[in-house]
């Protein structure tokens, strides 16, 4: 049996999904750390140790100034050095929520032309002017170089999130469109693009985009949850489902929830 | 040289100030939600509203050092443009809001950090950030009034903000708003004063003076115990005699109603004018919390710990506890309705943390009691109930989702008796490991030398005496500290550091510095170990120039109390470094039975830990009570309503029964990945919940379910109705969604206005006092009946108001007698767990439980202005059996829907069935299981208790059939694939049928407009 990839999952300064996302990548085959920012700072945790590095949810620093700005810019200041590193070892980072609107501010996303420092896209104030949690759909790209999203179609999600508007300019959206970087939009309940309509498009992203990735697709982040449908009974009709499985005379196969997929699949790629 | 340098020095000691707005091709939701906001509430036209974030530095720093932070801290070059200047900005009228010296500033603390971080500096005592914002409003014909009424009653709350209002013509494109350092500077050099007792009256007047609102009876005690000559002779060893400032206020926090629950450990003389009885309470807390309590744990395995610590105990599995606990904080709300229920729900989640030797947050819910929205009466409260609404949701949600704690489930009631004060009900659930080192996680102990560590935020003039500091003496630095804004960022740092230091051992004991601050937390453990020595000049505080007394009484937030083994301190201390926590020895625990304090080595309070809990006389009360039908309530002479559907339709609007979506759908109600049923259920997820079931073990199948229920209507006939159909209602909500009826914990909120008689002040006090005897021996019948331990509760008193009329007159307005009760339990399984909308047609619709002729009090009567008489009842024995089997057939999978019927009766509640499943409904009237019914309005809006309405699959129907035999249960319809609610009425013809659009509209149009 080869070794389980070690993940590293950021934890410290009001970031909050570490417990279930670190549970997650366990039950995914890996082997899960919570590692305290300034652990990782202090050079108590070394980076260079893990094959997957994990931006969780969270509000950290409050989300003042912008979510995930003074993350960004502490890790940016003490561990910049050692991010280039780790994603020129083809390693990957993934950034999930509060973690993707940090990968955005450090620069590590969108990643062009293998610059891994220029912040050019950005995840802003949703357009309906507050917080949402609500399940969204999901469509994912199959042309996606995406390393996480690898045999996937659509999913359905939560968001939970005030700042997750994708905004660029058109040139950089070019781009994206061109590499497939574009790895996760949000769509209509049938998979067809929700074109900007509230509440399917929760934020008012551009072009939809609920995810990207960079030109490489080990680098990943995106606003929904996918660590919070890890289990059967966290989608909103479980209880719908179950009742139509039982009057079928079908016993439930799996307790999984589709979320899960995408950490197996960063599992997998060391594999 | 000098000059130049002088020159520099000067340029670079100036604060300094960044504007940043969002670059103009964006949309500015913050803009967006004022204008329409402007246009709803005050039919304000605005056309457009841009914001300007400003952030100043009062701070040496160069103009290299100002210009990266400018670029890597506060401008984001995709979406923002900044400058050192006033950014120009076009507006026909511009609102300049910022903080009051002394207010938190969330931003500009995490602002430091971030210079701190990015420049490698550290800040100077007394540099810091400030952060505030200029809203630019576009409008034709926008005036000045329009723009004060918009900063008066939208943007800003005077008690902690101060704002500005600029015309194009006053604006100075240079200048702009200046520097404003809203920053405390007090001038004052810190003392001790001694206060003379020499009389009663003299007592009572530094008391009065003071506002230690001590209670006459206390005084002669006070006095007795500072004349003792054992006493004297002790304290002039340490160089004390009269009292000192620092120990009178001490006495008057232990001896508050806050901290001691006076009233509920009151005597109380209860007379029932009717039959003649009367008897003599001493305890309501004793008799009617306490005793039923005590026997329950008896037979309830699972009851862990209860009525001792910061939050009650319950076993959720072998290896595992839960914690819970609920608060209200109506005072602050009502004034500063954001920073008052922030700090509500920051507050209430370090009880759990403070419980044992330390639980993490799973969840917490939320109860708002507010005016009605659109109130449009003479009255003139701080707040209007519309803005006081927006301000306490968005205050539970900072305060919530910062935290990172679901907030699965809550609710909200509009009534004006809540126009005086509102309500702001707070409920935490944590959990823990059984044992922590080998030792149950639940018992904790201090031992003499223990470490006395104060954790988290530091110390300012916050809450000092609560609300009833004065605000009159405002000036540009004095601190308007009584109303405070929670920082859950600061909260949540410390409990990831809490929790890692309780497994790693090194936690004796903890507990939260809430009301009282360290006066309280540190008075109160000090009793484990017998004493304590405290140095307050150790204490780390936000400002210079407090006093000592100051010091002690604080209730700065976000800080815990820690009784830490000298010898685990280093590592202790290591850990709070690591996790950006502030820590600090400030005494030791000690054996001497003496509550000892010193300040720069002087000893200014040397008292016996044991005089707090020395025999103070009780308090009284006169409870006189008259039955309803003595008071003059009747039933209402109503003829039968014609437009049956019309007037349904109308009920799914009103605002106690219509969604209120908006809400939960700005609470993460799934971060930790725990989520079973959710807030909102149904085929569109758009109908409220019965109850919350979350699952906070991941690796397993076993679940946590919550509910709460709030019936204050009630009340205006009988608080025993009130609170027995109200306990009833947080049950039935428990069991609707697979709760088991052997696990039930409830948690008590009282909330209830003055009950001490005044022939002027509170004509009506006696009445209330029989109200909450009544209310009290409900729950105790009910707890027994139903094996409810009361894992934990509080009470909180005085829900009145004085609010001025149109004429200047003022009129006190007292709010219903209230009581929230919650209800928590282990579910086995999950996948046993139910929701509320029907699944498929076909499925069979009961009705169990027995409609009665019950409108007394009712959403029907108040539709159209009646109170009535006929109030709910419980049977609390027949009840309960009856709640047996319909969790048996739950559990058996026999249900593939439960819901409960609650506020509007049958007909709302049938609605929501159909509703959440998006599925039709023919219900027959004359099936409904009934007694003494002869209308069908009636049986369509009684809110007769102990009922719910099942949807059970037609072959699961005979075993269902038998679990019901003996109980009052019937099938009255069932499902339809036309989306349809079809009523025949007893008569055997159709009584009302509503379409699914018609529903749903009428029950989401009313707050629609909101999210």
């Amino acid at each position: 049996m080869t070794i389980k990839p070690r993940a590293l999952v950021l934890t410290g300064f009001g970031l909050n999904c570490d417990h279930e996302t670190a549970y997650v990548f366990e039950q995914a085959g890996a082997a899960a750390h919570r590692v305290h920012i300034n652990a990782l700072i202090a050079g108590d945790v070394r980076l260079d140790a893990f094959q997957i590095l994990v931006f969780g949810g969270g509000f950290s620093w409050g989300d003042d100034h912008g979510a995930g700005v003074i993350q960004a810019l502490r890790l940016k200041t003490n561990l910049g050095d050692q991010l280039q590193a780790f994603v020129a070892a083809e390693k990957l980072v993934m950034g999930i929520c509060n973690g993707f609107q940090t990968l955005v501010n450090l620069g590590l996303l969108p990643g062009l032309d293998n610059d891994y420092t220029r912040r050019c896209v950005a995840l802003i104030h949703n357009d309906c002017g507050n917080f949402q949690d609500r399940w969204v759909n999901l469509a994912v790209n199959p042309a996606s170089p995406c390393v996480f999203t690898r045999n996937m179609a659509t999913l359905a999600l939560p968001v939970r999130h005030g700042e997750g508007k994708f905004y660029t300019d058109e040139a950089t959206l070019q781009t994206l469109v061109g590499g497939n970087q574009i790895a996760l939009q949000y769509a209509l309940p049938d998979g067809t693009p929700a074109d900007g309509r509230f509440p399917h498009n929760p934020n008012g992203s551009l072009m939809d985009i609920a995810g990207i990735c960079d030109p490489t697709g080990r680098v990943f982040g995106l606003m929904p949850h996918p660590e919070a449908y890890h289990h059967f009974t966290h989608h909103p009709d479980w209880t719908r489902r179950l009742d139509l499985y039982r009057r079928q005379g079908r016993a439930l196969e799996s307790t999984r929830g589709e979320g899960l997929q995408l950490f197996e699949n960063a599992v997998g790629y060391f594999g | 040289m000098t000059g130049g340098l002088v020159f520099y020095r000067n340029n670079v000691d100036m604060p300094k100030r960044i504007e940043i707005t969002l670059k103009p091709n964006l949309v500015d939701p913050e803009g967006e939600s004022l204008r329409h906001k402007a246009g709803d509430y005050f039919g304000i036209n605005l056309e457009a509203v841009r914001t300007v974030q400003i952030v100043t530095i009062d701070a040496v720093l160069s103009d290299d050092q100002m210009e990266r932070a400018r670029d890597a801290i506060f401008t984001n070059p995709v979406t923002q443009i900044s400058a050192f200047s006033p950014l120009p900005m076009d507006f026909d009228q511009m609102i300049w809001v910022g903080f009051r010296p002394g207010v938190r500033d969330n931003p500009g603390a995490t602002a430091v950090e971030a210079l701190e971080d990015l420049l490698r500096i550290r800040l100077k005592p007394g540099e810091a950030v400030y952060t505030s914002k200029r809203y630019c409003l576009k409008g034709r014909g926008l005036s000045r009034p329009d723009a004060e009424k918009i900063a008066g009653a939208l943007l800003a709350n005077d008690i902690i903000q101060q704002w500005r209002v600029y015309t194009p013509d006053q604006w100075d494109p240079k200048t702009g708003v200046g520097i404003i350092i809203p920053k405390v500077i007090l001038n004052h050099t810190p003392e001790v004063k001694t206060l003379s007792i020499d009389s009663d009256e003299t007592l009572a007047r530094l008391s009065h003076e003071r506002n230690l609102s001590l209670h006459p009876n206390d005084i002669p005690v006070i006095r007795a115990y500072f004349l003792d000559p054992d006493v004297k002779r002790q304290r002039q060893a340490v160089g004390l005699c009269d009292p000192t400032d620092v120990e009178l206020e001490y006495i008057s926090q232990g001896r508050s109603d806050h901290c001691n629950h006076n009233t509920f450990g009151g005597r109380f003389f209860y007379q029932d004018l009717e039959t003649g009885e009367q008897e003599t309470l001493t305890s309501l807390f004793k008799t009617c919390i306490e005793k039923p309590t005590l026997s329950l744990k008896e037979k309830k395995p699972w009851v862990v710990s209860v009525l001792w610590d910061n939050a009650g105990v319950g076993r959720f599995d072998e290896n595992t506890f839960y914690t819970i606990t609920g608060e209200t904080h109506n005072s602050p709300s009502t004034m500063e309705a954001y920073g008052g229920s922030i700090t509500g729900i920051v507050g209430v989640y370090r009880d759990p943390m403070g419980t044992g030797k330390g639980s993490r947050l799973i969840m917490g819910s939320y109860g708002f009691c507010v005016g009605p929205r659109d109130y449009s009466g003479d009255l003139t409260p701080h707040l209007h109930p519309r803005r006081l609404l927006d301000g306490v949701i968005e205050g539970v949600r900072d305060g919530g989702n910062k935290s990172g704690i679901p907030t699965p489930f809550g609710q909200v009631t509009f009534h004006p008796g809540y126009l005086g004060k509102c309500l702001v009900f707070v409920t935490a659930l944590g959990i823990m490991p059984a044992e922590i080192n080998g030792e149950p996680s639940d018992q904790k102990t201090i031992l003499p030398g223990d470490q006395v560590v104060m954790c988290g935020g530091r110390v300012g003039k916050d809450g000092i005496h609560g609300v009833t500091a004065s605000s009159a003496t405002f000036s540009a630095h004095t601190p308007a500290g009584h109303v405070q804004i929670g920082d859950p960022y600061t909260q949540k740092k410390m409990q990831d550091f809490l929790l890692e230091a309780r497994d790693a051992g090194l936690i004796r004991f903890i507990t939260d510095n809430g009301g009282g601050g360290l006066s309280s937390s540190v008075g109160e453990t000090a009793r484990c170990s017998n004493g304590c020595e405290i140095r307050l000049e150790t204490v780390p505080l936000k400002y210079d120039g407090m006093d000592p007394w100051e010091i002690w009484i604080s209730e700065s937030q976000e800080r815990m109390t820690v009784a830490v083994d000298p010898r685990n301190l280093d590592r202790f201390m290591a850990l709070s470094r690591k996790h950006a926590v502030e820590s600090t020895v400030i005494g030791t625990y000690t054996d001497t039975g003496k509550l000892h304090i010193t300040y720069n080595g002087v000893t200014c309070a040397y008292v016996d830990l044991s005089l707090l809990t020395a025999n103070f006389p009780k308090w009284e009360f006169d409870a006189v009570w008259q039955s309803p039908e003595h008071r003059g309530l009747t039933e209402p002479v109503l003829g039968m309503p014609e437009k049956m559907a019309d007037l349904i339709l109308d009920m799914l609007s009103r605002p106690n029964i219509c969604s209120k979506a908006w809400i939960a759908r700005q609470y993460d109600h799934e971060v930790q990945g725990t989520s079973v049923i959710k807030p909102l259920v149904g085929k569109d997820r758009d109908i409220p919940t019965d109850a919350a079931v979350i699952r906070p073990v991941l690796s397993s199948s076993r679940g946590l379910v919550f509910s709460q229920a709030l019936i204050p209507t009630y009340s205006a006939i009988d608080a025993w109705h009130m609170a027995a159909c109200t306990i009833d209602e947080a049950v039935r909500r428990a069991i609707s969604v697979g709760g088991d009826p052997d696990h039930l914990g409830g948690v008590d909120n009282f909330c209830w206005p003055a009950i001490q008689y005044d022939p002027a002040k509170n004509p009506d006090g006696r009445h209330k006092a029989a109200q909450l005897v009544r209310a009290c021996k409900a729950m105790e019948k009910m707890c027994l009946t139903y094996g409810i331990p009361l894992l934990s509760g509080k009470d909180s008193m005085y829900v009145d108001g004085h609010l001025s009329g149109r004429y200047g007159e003022t009129h006190k307005v007292s709010a219903l007698e209230t009581l929230q009760f919650s209800v928590t339990g282990v579910i086995a399984d999950v996948f046993q767990c139910m929701t509320l909308s029907a699944k498929m047609p076909g499925d069979r619709v009961w009705v169990v439980g027995m409609t009665q002729n019950e409108l007394g009090g009712s959403e029907f009567y108040e539709h159209f202005g009646y109170i009535g008489l006929n109030v709910p009842k419980v049977d609390p024995e027949g009840f309960f059996a009856l709640y047996q089997r319909v969790a048996a057939a739950g559990k058996k999978g026999l249900l593939a829907s439960c819901h409960g019927v609650y506020r509007g009766g049958l007909a709302i509640h049938l609605a929501m069935v159909a509703m959440a499943g998006d599925l039709g409904m023919d219900v027959d009237l004359s099936k409904i299981p009934a007694s003494g019914v002869d209308r069908d309005d009636t049986l369509l809006f009684s809110e007769s208790a102990g009922r719910f309405i099942v949807t059970v699959p037609p072959d699961h129907e005979p075993a269902f059939s038998a679990l019901m035999k003996d109980f009052p249960a019937a099938c009255v319809g069932v499902v339809t694939e036309m989306p349809m609610l079809s009523i025949t009425g007893t008569h055997g013809k159709n009584l009302a049928t509503l379409t699914m659009e018609q529903m749903k509209m009428a029950f989401n149009a009313p707050f629609g407009n909101l999210i």
